[in-house]
């Protein structure tokens, strides 16, 4: 039954499970505000993100204990924006730990920190490669459990408590509704493994299959923050320490977009042209909700909540289009959004060490620090989809995949509610560039490395979209 | 040699941008320097390219099988994951539109030495608007067309809501959003353009090969006429350019009104009436509806402000509002005044919002009526500004004249009884143009001088110099127009003719 035969693809997984307890470990050998655990971590990742773009054996198809796993040239790609989201985690985790919540470096937290992180990507790893309903339904739930843990990672903050209490609630419920809905595709199909259950949907379909669907998409709904489930976010990514609140709002919208994309172009292929009005009717109310929802919001999270609501509609509308542009779209569209919306929150999370997370605290910032504000519009403007920043070749890409297939309505509206979404994007633009300074704000003092890192990645959202090397050379070898 | 030269236009700028990052800000000596000269020198580089695609009219283009005939054709493959290339080409329309736009530019920058802030992100701004305005007249390829096109609201918010005046975030803000919403339109029918013309290739040229479905062109030749139409500020989308010109800062009003108004009715000639002949057909004589507001109404509206930018801002909307007329006619000749009104209105507007923001610079008010006998303490500017009141009236000797007459001829060539009526109200309502010009200079330049502004100075020699050469191309194109009508006629004849060539299937009108 066990077969110990490790195969070349899992190796970076395993890599991966492997260090947490390492850099949890470490910290017994060193002091308790000792660097060496995160220095360990920070090694380790790029390692394992370097290995993914190394081993030409990074794909392949086998049976690990009792999981089936099938890591295809999605999966790998899948895999380097999850570990960029997780060195960029903890890149940001260093600056939020060494500042602490409540002035007092907590440096000693951060080996737990990273190996919650660490878990809830090896997660997402399972998720994009699994091919049976059992390994999909595990790397969900190993990639959502550590983020309960981590939006409560601080224990005196009472926000932070209840958002997690919410998160979990409504996690608890997802997940039913997804293990339900499992089971009906089970009884279906009469198997759990992917190829077997798209031979059944293919033979015929029953009403059975349609409930498991309509489950499937609640319970997704709920992880990808989609329109009815989406209220838990705005809570969620306010109460949480901010590194959790942008890994919360990369990993695991890349975790659960995956989800979708492995279950609609694998066992619903068949019946995907039934499930697209569905599609289309979530990714049109989605992004409508979140813009509109983050048009009157004052406090930063919030705001960058209903902001990724919003993101997740638009991404929703590149599975309408034909298989390979879908998922080489939304593998592009992951890749920029993860980079401008770390940007945007290590941002918020400096302005967060000093002053309260609100429009109001960033008043004049364009006077005291202009490269900050400059680094902020190139954010703002990336999130709103203007070129030639990347976001605007991440949408251009999801959009080109829906009108693709002809759905050029949807395509339309989301397009429109481009425009609302760059109102509010401008508020806030507004309030660094435009508003006068107020002189009862602390001032911002910004470290050597935490004005390294916002350079890095303001250069990276400025060329990852009009230099074409990433689009040629990175997709030009793969075939999905 | 020629082909690395014109690719040159927008990289110029965006690399003297790349230049000044590491300058810091207090040397705002040397960044003006910089920036004044990478603008003449692109200016330079583009009067020479506009000169040798003149000498080379008459020859065939390298491609014999294009629809259009473009010198220093680059295509190089861009972003493979949605087919998109590098395109860019000149022909006798853009060349002169990059021409114009780079006297704006150069304009623009030598107006700016004295603006208020942070200059350095100033100029690093009007250079990006630059290369975003080249870019939209050079590429050939709809991609990279829409993102130059939609790179300009970037720019244009922050230069206005930063560097303005008056209601500068509200202005900003409307003209950003306003614009964007066009944009919006634009891509939304960009797709349908790639995947419904059966072409799947985002080349202009290889799109107007194909002949797209009517029942697509029905619904998004509107929808992309009117995207384009905002930005030109057509009726019913105007409302933005009066309050986001007068919000902004001299270089970013010149550079608004005179080149990226442009933008969108060359859109609407280059892209929307080029690709889809047959809708133009049918849609285009409602656009002459709409039209009456422009052209009608504007100059009376002008009439009743008192602020100088409001006023020139309505000239503007009436002004574009003759472009849309010239297009509608689906004439050559009318064809022929739109484009030559397009370059015409670029130095007319830029010279009067130039010679306003230095009046302003000086006296802090735009309010004509607090003015008076500017003209006894600043004799250039005021002359200046005279000749560009006259210049927007028609005068014949500028070649506001030259662009308006052929757009009149071209429009009553036109059988419809209703462009023939909007034709001649509009050359009616010069004369409410003449009316609002006189009195403002008037009110403005003549009459008692206020005490305040016993100590004001005339301009000084960067000031007279923008001035001097401005008046000089609109002297230049009024007297001497043949070779820039020649130009123009090269680069419409395939336009005309794909229009011409366009049957008229539907006859039922709106909705097909």
């Amino acid at each position: 039954m066990f077969d110990f035969n490790i195969p070349g693809f899992i190796v970076p997984d395993i890599l991966l499970l492997i260090f947490p307890f390492i850099v949890i470990g470490s910290r017994l050998f060193c002091s308790a505000q000792s660097k060496v655990p995160w220095r360990i971590a920070n090694i380790g990742f790029i390692a394992i993100f370097v290995l993914l773009n190394l081993i030409p054996i990074a794909t392949g198809e086998g049976r690990f204990f009792i999981t089936n796993w099938r890591v295809d040239d999605f999966g790998v790609l899948m895999r380097e924006v999850l570990m960029v989201s997780a060195i960029l985690g903890i890149w940001f985790a260093k600056d939020y730990f060494e500042h602490g919540a409540d002035g007092k470096p907590q440096m000693h937290q951060i080996a737990e920190f990273i190996g919650a992180i660490a878990f809830a990507t090896f997660g997402g790893f399972t998720v994009v490669s699994a091919c049976d309903m059992l390994t999909l339904f595990l790397g969900l739930e190993i990639a959502t459990i550590p983020m309960y843990a981590l939006t409560a990672w601080n224990k005196k903050d009472q926000l932070g408590s209840e958002a997690a209490t919410k998160y979990i609630l409504m996690g608890s419920v997802a997940t039913a509704f997804e293990l339900f809905g499992f089971s009906y595709l089970y009884g279906f199909a009469g198997s759990l493994h992917f190829s077997e259950i798209q031979a059944a949907v293919a033979t015929g379909t029953s009403p059975l299959l349609w409930v498991a669907v309509l489950f499937l998409f609640c319970g997704i709904g709920f992880k990808l923050t989609l329109f009815p489930f989406y209220t838990w976010a705005p809570d969620v990514y306010e109460g949480a320490p901010t590194p959790v609140t942008a890994v919360l709002s990369v990993t695991s919208k890349a975790t659960a977009i995956a989800f979708l994309a492995v279950l609609v172009f694998g066992p619903l292929q068949p019946v995907i042209d039934k499930i697209n009005p569905l599609i289309a009717l979530l990714a049109g109310t989605t992004l409508f909700v979140g813009n509109l929802g983050a048009l009157k919001q004052s406090r930063l999270r919030r705001f960058m909540a209903y902001s990724s609501i919003a993101q997740a509609g638009y991404i929703m509308v590149a599975l309408l289009g034909p298989e390979a542009t879908a998922k080489t779209a939304i593998i592009y569209y992951l890749f920029v959004y993860a980079v401008s919306n770390y940007l945007a929150f290590f941002i918020f999370g400096i302005i967060g060490h000093h002053r309260e997370e609100t429009f109001a605290s960033l008043r004049g910032l364009s006077k005291q620090d202009v490269n900050l504000a400059i680094a902020l519009a190139i954010s703002m403007f990336s999130l709103a989809g203007i070129p030639p920043l990347a976001g605007f070749f991440g949408k251009f890409h999801l959009f080109f995949c829906g009108a693709a297939n002809g759905h050029y309505m949807l395509v339309a509206f989301a397009v429109l509610n481009n425009v609302l979404a760059l109102f509010y994007y401008i508020q806030l633009i507004k309030s660094a560039w435009v508003d006068e300074p107020d002189g009862h704000l602390t001032p911002l003092r910004l470290t050597k490395r935490q004005r390294g890192v916002i350079i890095l990645l303001s250069v990276m959202v400025v060329i990852l979209g009009f230099l074409p090397f990433l689009s040629n050379n990175v997709f030009a070898g793969f075939n999905f | 040699m020629d082909i690395l030269l014109f690719n040159l236009i927008w990289v110029i700028p965006l690399l003297t941008v790349l230049v000044c990052i590491p300058i810091p800000a207090s040397h705002a000596k040397l960044l003006r320097g910089l920036h004044t000269a990478s603008a003449s020198a692109v200016l330079l580089m583009v009067c020479y390219l506009a000169y040798r695609v003149f000498m080379l009219s008459g020859t065939p283009a390298s491609d014999a099988a294009s629809p259009l005939v473009l010198r220093f054709l680059t295509d190089i493959p861009w972003l493979t994951m949605f087919n998109a290339h590098y395109i860019v080409g000149a022909d006798g329309l853009n060349i002169l539109l990059l021409a114009l736009t780079a006297f704006i530019v150069w304009g623009g920058v030598l107006v700016s030495y004295n603006i208020k802030g942070n200059q350095k992100v100033f100029f690093a701004l009007i250079q990006l608007l630059a290369t975003s305005v080249y870019g939209v007249y050079m590429s050939f390829d709809l991609v990279l067309f829409f993102v130059f096109y939609e790179m300009e609201a970037l720019c244009m918010y922050l230069m206005i809501a930063c560097y303005g005046s008056g209601r500068r975030d509200y202005g900003g803000k409307k003209l950003t959003l306003t614009l964007a919403f066009g944009s919006s339109m634009i891509l939304a029918t960009l797709f349908g353009l790639y995947f419904e013309s059966g072409a799947n290739s985002w080349n202009l040229i290889e799109i107007a090969k194909t002949t797209i479905p009517m029942e697509f062109q029905m619904w998004a030749f509107p929808l992309m006429f009117m995207g384009f139409a905002v930005s030109s500020s057509l009726f019913p989308f105007h409302f933005w350019s009066p309050d986001g010109h007068s919000a902004a800062p001299t270089a970013v009003s010149m550079l608004a009104a005179g080149v990226m108004m442009k933008m969108g009715a060359y859109g609407c000639l280059r892209v929307a009436m080029f690709l889809m002949p047959e809708a133009a057909k049918v849609w285009l004589p409602y656009v002459v509806a709409l039209l009456i507001f422009n052209v009608v109404l504007g100059p009376f509206i002008a009439l009743r402000h008192k602020d100088l930018k409001y006023i020139t801002a309505y000239s503007s909307i009436s002004h574009l509002g003759l472009i849309f007329l010239g297009l509608a006619a689906m004439t050559p000749v009318g064809l022929r005044g739109a484009s030559l009104q397009m370059i015409s209105h670029g130095f007319l507007t830029g010279l009067f919002f130039a010679t306003i923001g230095m009046i302003y610079e000086r006296t802090h008010t735009r309010d004509i009526t607090e003015m008076g006998g500017i003209m006894r303490k600043m004799p250039f500017l005021g002359v200046g500004f005279v000749i560009a009141g006259f210049a927007g009236l028609g005068l014949p000797g500028f070649s506001g004249f030259i662009a308006e007459s052929n757009i009149f001829i071209g429009a009553f060539q036109q059988e419809s009884t209703l462009t023939r009526i909007v034709t001649i109200l509009a050359i009616l309502s010069i004369t409410t143009t003449a009316v609002y010009i006189l009195q403002t200079a008037n009110r403005m330049l003549h009459g008692p001088l206020p005490q305040k502004y016993e100590g004001l100075t005339d301009g000084c020699f960067r000031e007279k110099l923008v001035i001097v050469v401005l008046v000089a191309c609109l002297l230049f194109i009024g007297v001497c127009p043949g070779p820039f009508a020649d130009l123009l006629d090269q680069s419409i004849a395939p336009i005309f003719a794909k229009i011409s060539a366009a049957t008229q299937p539907v006859t039922s009108g709106i909705g097909g």
